[in-house]
């Protein structure tokens, strides 16, 4: 398949503006405005196009609530907070094909009418802060972005804001607190981002791939972009693959493209041809799921009905030698690391979780603990203020469901040397 | 129309409400933690969890807003189920030292597990641990104990808007620290300490002091400290006061207190409290009986009044005593001795600026809710910082300010610092150029005539001053001042919040008529700040030289006629003496006895050298008091009376608002009001009071404005202006009011002089803080304020000792520094004994408003040593 959002990055200059021009970049920007901000917003609504963060909210249905609302000035916010263990599949965007990014987010700002518009990267990302505040300033220069974009008379402003680390400023409500200088922690919602988001203006939080598609809508048009991939859910997408695959790395594919193939066909198989135990398909918040589950298609809409989700596309693939119960007690470790700790369940249910299975690994669990595990998991799930706890719960429900006996090899009467 | 069912009960509501806000209406209770009535939703204990049909989670009461047709479950088997396991999650590193901890018995987590249970945790691992942090005076924080619900650092945010305390860290390894460290650097309202709803924000002033089920009673009272008069509980075990604490629900304040009103209660049971009658024998205050000291202050006073003339006795009465006792402290001056000389620090300035503003607005203009300052569409304030002065005001005018209102300051108000988009910090002493400046631009956009008002005809009068003659005298830029005259110029009906400050000037009384040319053109709404809790009361009480009881002038002979038939005796309609008067007429002679309730006047007025020295020179002075002032020193006979706690009355606010006080304790003294009722049977004139509430009733029946009052009405907030009688009906009067000259508006200070003002400091006030342990702690030390550019031309660095000199005297003072003072003005607040700025201020008396003029006193300053390190470590610079 023809490669999009990570077009041209082979070449060592991919960053700069010039071969960015040249291979075509930023002509989506000049039809773009060429339409009426309605009209875009019309188009991509008509792509199909869904969220790639990890929620898949419709792209188009978001910006027209944002549209709709007369409050001003209004803000795109681009969420690249790529923090969750196994996602890195914006980072070559952000560091390969920042233009793409920047075109995407002048669009989608001249669709919703906001001036201004923010990248929150991710702390660790210190690379791809220098890149996109280089990429940035050749844009201003080039005069596609300012007061005067393209001498359309339109204007838009566009800053990097590096975030301190915390995985929770991914979710868009903490990170919005987080940029308005706030401790992050998620909002109360009711109002949403779109209506009272960036001081309290309308916002659209976008992912950094969501984005990345726009300038692909305007330029093959919504109707070829919906016949690439799912039907429901369409267009390209990026799956970072890691683990125990003989080529891991991010892999630009039709949305739906079978976990199967995405291993064996694209990745080289498992490594040294060892047999596949398991894999958790989206990110270590996504269920994890055993090895016969793998023909499922990759997209919001198959992937819930297989017990798990698409979630950011970050696959991450373990062969036989890999102990469950340790990938699931080093998840958890995450999970309580990152907690934000407004909430109950979350900040205190993740750290008894932690607890049942350090003692699980270092060989003292017992009888009950797998049970226990399960319990404070339900009081979990479910409960929590944001989606973080319900990611840390399925982790454990779905490693003790799917793979109960390697939990049983290490409690009760089991218990050894642990892990 | 939205109708919800909750637990089967139908509910129809105006306006969408949350869950919890409905439930509660139906007399449903569901459990909650971080939830708080004063606060915003925050939905992070998940303990209001409840079943909604047809959504698929369970959701959070206190955040989820009803619609119509919903059909909500509070008590099901499932939300039970997710509460026992929020409590059992919070229960993981909760100590259980319920035993120990102060909070038991008054613990929502408590409360909580005992209706939910769980009996016991299945949490096997250890529990966090976090020591005890005893590094502040005053707040002790337990952070093993914090459940972090947040509810401390949303009030510290939101109400007080103080943002000194955030929560640390991530996870369960959060927890709530101020942004300074162990130490708080903040501003001690305490009120975070009102909405924990755990053990984790303690006070130390009674940690381990009872439990909360051993407090004796609860006894609904006022604030003793300033004009604002929040509504308080005071909690007494054994004849003391363990806490005072506010009620979410009740008064001007609705549970919000400031460090004064919290903390400050302490003094109450100091050591230094008087406890015996005093007589002074061969030079020494010595005990005496109450019978002996009462006679020999009523032979003397016979003698004095039979030698010299009732006229040559004068009294004087603080803004603390209750309005009982200035009812019966006027009535004894004018109808026993004989005489209208009798005033307090009301008379400085709260009184000639009520009685200025009133003669040309009418009576009562100066009663305004409190709560209308975050409702009016801007602020200006003028004269002091009201978020010192008036701390619960103060909150007022932050909170309008968060919510984009327009504020405008006018003068050095540190409490209002991040809370103004037009701060205007003007030269010593130059506030008249600008609001010259300011009536100059506003008047010139309206049309006046005569027709409206004739006040217009005196508004047309005032000479122009320009932004350009005002931006060299005030030393501020003419944008600063546009932008302010814009933001002013939008305003229909602002707050003007005006400070007694900027009537005890040369120009004391243009500044009156520029403020009162600006409430005209502004349709603004006065708010006097009053830093006494009865300044307003000893005016309606009639405690001033020229007034009767009820807002009547002495001259009103209808009015007098009708007091004197009541009395039975005559009252003369000649004017009385002011304070000031007084103490120049103690000085020569013509005033040879002083009757001073309450008031600490060698402190509380100017040059104390002078006041001493007239002092000195009586015949008689008695002094009736709770601690042994300097003033009390001086005298022939000193009283013990009873504090505010000890004692039952009332008292009206700065709003015009009569709040009953109720006595807590037992103390060990007399009323003022029955001391002097006591004495007066002596002389020959019977008072026959049993109870406050006998007096209450005399008031009722002689103040027009005070008619058919009883405490009763107080309790129940009816007690606003005009109370519940009739206020003085007249019309403009404009009769002498003098426009001053251009040349009195443009005053111009000295650039190379040092200057002394008046500090308002947020942590004191008069005598009474300094004798509270509590904010003696918070605030151990005199200082002087200066600018940084002040400091640094005289090399001095915060915490340094400094000696400040005038022609009056000399005090040695640390340093603290304040970029946003002006460079030729040193500031000094007046509450340490000896140290405070009265024992180095020059004063003259102002012809027209008879009040101490206080300004353009020079001073030279001399450093004398460096700071001490551990001194200088935690010196505030935030005030």
């Amino acid at each position: 398949m023809e490669r999009f959002l990570l077009k041209n990055i082979e070449n060592p200059n991919s960053a700069d503006i010039f071969e960015y021009i040249k291979a075509g970049g930023y002509k989506a920007l000049s039809k773009a405005l060429e339409l009426k901000p309605s009209d875009i917003i019309d188009e991509v609504k008509k792509s199909g196009l869904r969220g790639r963060g990890g929620a898949g909210f419709p792209a188009g249905m978001k910006w027209s609530f944002a549209a709709a609302d007369p409050k001003k000035p209004k803000f795109i916010l681009c969420n690249a907070d790529e923090g969750e263990p196994g996602t890195f599949k914006d980072r070559p965007i952000l560091e390969k094909n920042p233009h793409l990014l920047i075109e995407g987010m002048i669009i989608s700002g001249y669709a919703l009418e906001a001036e201004y518009g923010y990248i929150y990267l991710r702390g660790e990302y210190p690379q791809a802060k220098e890149i996109l505040e280089n990429a940035i300033r050749q844009a201003g220069e080039k005069g596609y972005i300012g007061d005067d974009v393209l001498g359309k008379g339109i204007t838009f402003h566009l800053n990097v804001h590096q975030g301190a680390g915390a995985y929770i400023c991914g979710e868009e409500t903490a990170l919005i607190e987080s940029l308005e200088g706030k401790r992050g922690q998620p909002r109360i919602k009711p109002p949403f981002p779109v209506n009272e988001g960036f001081l309290s203006r309308p916002t659209v939080v976008n992912n950094v791939e969501t984005l990345a598609n726009i300038p692909y809508i305007m330029e093959i048009g919504a109707d070829a972009y919906s016949k690439i991939g799912s039907p429901d859910c369409p267009g390209p997408k990026l799956y970072s693959v890691s683990g125990h695959v003989k080529m891991p790395g991010v892999y630009e594919l039709p949305m739906g493209t079978t976990l199967r193939e995405i291993i064996y066909t694209h990745c080289g198989g498992i490594r040294s041809d060892k047999k596949l135990k398991a894999v958790i398909p989206g990110g270590i918040s996504t269920p994890i799921l055993p090895a016969d589950k793998i023909d499922c298609p990759m997209d919001f809409i198959n992937m819930p009905k297989h017990g798990s989700m698409l979630g950011s596309g970050a696959v991450i693939v373990f062969d036989d030698t890999v102990d469950l119960v340790k990938v699931c007690y080093r998840a958890i470790k995450f999970f309580e690391h990152e907690s934000c700790g407004k909430c109950t369940p979350c900040r205190e249910g993740i750290g008894w979780l932690r607890a049942i299975l350090e003692r699980i690994c270092s060989g003292s669990g017992a009888e009950g603990d797998i049970d226990l595990l399960m319990e404070v998991a339900k009081n979990i799930m479910g409960k929590t203020f944001c989606p973080l706890g319900d990611g840390a719960a399925s982790v454990v429900q779905s490693c003790i469901k799917n793979f109960r006996h390697e939990f049983e090899r290490h409690t009760g009467k089991h218990a050894k040397a642990g892990v | 129309m939205i109708t919800v069912t909750i637990n089967g009960k139908k509910i129809e509501l105006e306006k969408p409400v949350t869950i919890l806000e409905a439930a509660g209406m139906a007399g449903i209770n569901i459990p909650t933690l971080c939830h708080h009535e004063m606060l915003e939703p925050y939905g992070g204990c998940r303990l209001c969890v409840v079943e909604v049909e047809k959504m698929p989670r369970l959701q959070t009461a206190c955040t989820q807003y009803v619609i119509d047709g919903m059909v909500v479950w509070t008590e099901t088997e499932r939300v039970i189920e997710a509460r026992k396991a929020v409590l059992e999650f919070l229960l993981i590193n909760h100590p259980l030292d319920c035993p120990y901890c102060d909070k038991a018995g008054e613990c929502d987590l408590q409360d909580l597990v005992v209706k939910y249970g769980p009996a016991t945790g299945r949490f096997a691992e250890g529990k966090r641990t976090h020591p005890e942090s005893y590094d502040d005076p005053i707040i002790v924080r337990n952070m093993e104990r914090c459940i972090l619900c947040a509810r401390c650092v949303r009030m510290c945010d939101n109400m007080q808007s103080a943002s000194a305390i955030s929560i640390t860290n991530r996870s369960s390894k959060s927890f709530v620290e101020p942004f300074s460290g162990g130490r708080y650097d903040c501003e001690y309202c305490g009120n975070c300490l009102t909405v924990c709803p755990v053990g984790a924000i303690m006070s130390r002033m009674h940690k381990h002091a009872y439990r909360p089920w051993l407090i004796d009673k609860e006894i609904d009272t006022v604030c003793s400290f300033c004009g604002v008069g929040c509504s308080m509980v005071l909690q007494v075990r054994a004849n003391s006061i363990v806490r005072a604490v506010p009620k979410t629900d009740k008064g001007v304040n609705k549970g919000l207190l400031c460090n004064r009103g919290r903390f400050g209660y302490d003094y109450v049971r100091s050591k230094k409290r008087l406890d015996s009658p005093l007589i002074k024998k061969n030079g020494n205050l010595e005990k005496a009986t109450w019978s002996e000291a009462l006679a020999y202050i009523a032979n003397g006073l016979k003698r004095i009044k039979e030698m010299h003339g009732g006229d040559s006795i004068a009294g004087v009465i603080s803004g603390r005593c209750t309005n009982e006792d200035g009812y019966v402290f006027q009535k004894f001056m004018r109808i026993v001795l004989g005489t209208n000389n009798i005033d307090s620090a009301a008379g400085f300035a709260y009184a000639p600026a009520q009685k200025f503003f009133e003669g040309i607005f009418g009576q009562g203009v100066t009663a305004n809710s409190m709560h209308g300052i975050s409702n009016s569409d801007g602020i200006i304030a003028v004269g002091g910082d009201p978020a010192s002065i008036n701390p619960v005001l103060g909150l007022q005018i932050r909170s309008a300010y968060q919510k984009g209102i327009p504020v405008v300051t006018i003068g050095y108000m540190p409490g209002l610092k991040r809370f103004s988009a037009n701060r205007l910090i003007t030269q010593p002493f130059t506030e008249t150029t600008l609001l010259a400046a300011m009536v100059s631009e506003l008047k010139a956009k309206r049309e006046l005539s005569l027709e409206k008002s004739s006040f217009e005809g005196i508004i047309r009068t005032i000479p122009e001053v320009s932004i350009n003659d005002a931006k060299d005298i005030c030393g501020i830029s003419a944008d600063d001042m546009r932008g302010a005259l814009d933001s002013m110029s939008k305003m229909n009906n602002p707050s003007i919040i005006i400070g007694m400050d900027i009537l005890q000037r040369s120009e004391g009384h243009a500044n009156l008529l520029l403020l009162a040319a600006l409430i005209h053109l502004l349709n603004g709404r006065i708010y006097l700040l009053s830093e006494l809790p009865n300044e307003q009361g000893l005016i309606d009480m009639g405690c001033l030289p020229d007034m009767l009881p009820g807002g009547r002038h002495l001259t009103v002979e209808s009015f007098r006629r009708r007091y004197e038939e009541f009395l039975g005796v005559e009252v003369s309609p000649r004017q009385g003496l002011s304070l000031m008067e007084m103490i120049d007429g103690a000085n020569s002679n013509t005033i040879r006895a002083m009757y001073i309730l309450g008031e600490n006047i060698v402190s509380s007025i100017p040059n104390s050298t002078y006041v001493k020295g007239a002092l000195a020179n009586l015949e008689l002075l008695v002094v009736q008091d709770i601690f042994m002032t300097e003033t009390a020193q001086l005298a022939d006979v000193v009283l013990p009376s009873l504090s505010w706690s000890e004692k039952e009355g009332s008292y009206t606010n700065l709003e015009r608002r009569m709040q009953r006080l109720e006595r807590a304790v037992e103390g060990n003294g007399m009323e003022d009001w029955q001391a002097i009722s006591e004495i007066s049977k002596m002389l020959g004139f019977d008072m026959n009071y049993r109870s406050s509430r006998d007096v209450m009733a005399e008031i009722a029946k002689v103040s027009p404005l005070h008619k058919d009052i009883i405490y009763e009405d107080m309790a129940e907030g009816r007690c606003m202006w005009p109370y519940k009688g009739e206020p003085l009906r007249h019309g403009v009067s404009i009769e002498g009011i003098e426009v001053p000259d251009v040349q009195s508006l443009m005053m111009r200070p000295d650039k190379n002089r040092i200057y002394v003002g008046i500090d308002n400091p947020l942590f004191h006030a008069d005598t009474l803080s300094s004798n509270s342990a509590a904010l003696h702690s918070i605030s151990p030390e005199p200082y002087v304020k200066i600018s940084s550019a002040l400091a640094e031309k005289l090399s001095i660095a915060s915490g340094d000792y400094v000696s400040i000199s005038t022609d009056a005297g000399s005090v040695e003072l640390s340093i603290r520094i304040d970029s946003d003072l002006p460079e030729n003005i040193v500031l000094i607040p007046n509450y340490f004994d000896d140290k405070g700025i009265f024992k180095i201020m020059k004063w003259k008396m102002h012809p027209v408003t008879k009040s101490p003029v206080m300004d353009f006193t020079e001073a030279a300053i001399k450093k004398i040593k460096s700071a001490a390190k551990e001194v200088s470590a935690w010196i505030s610079l935030r005030r």
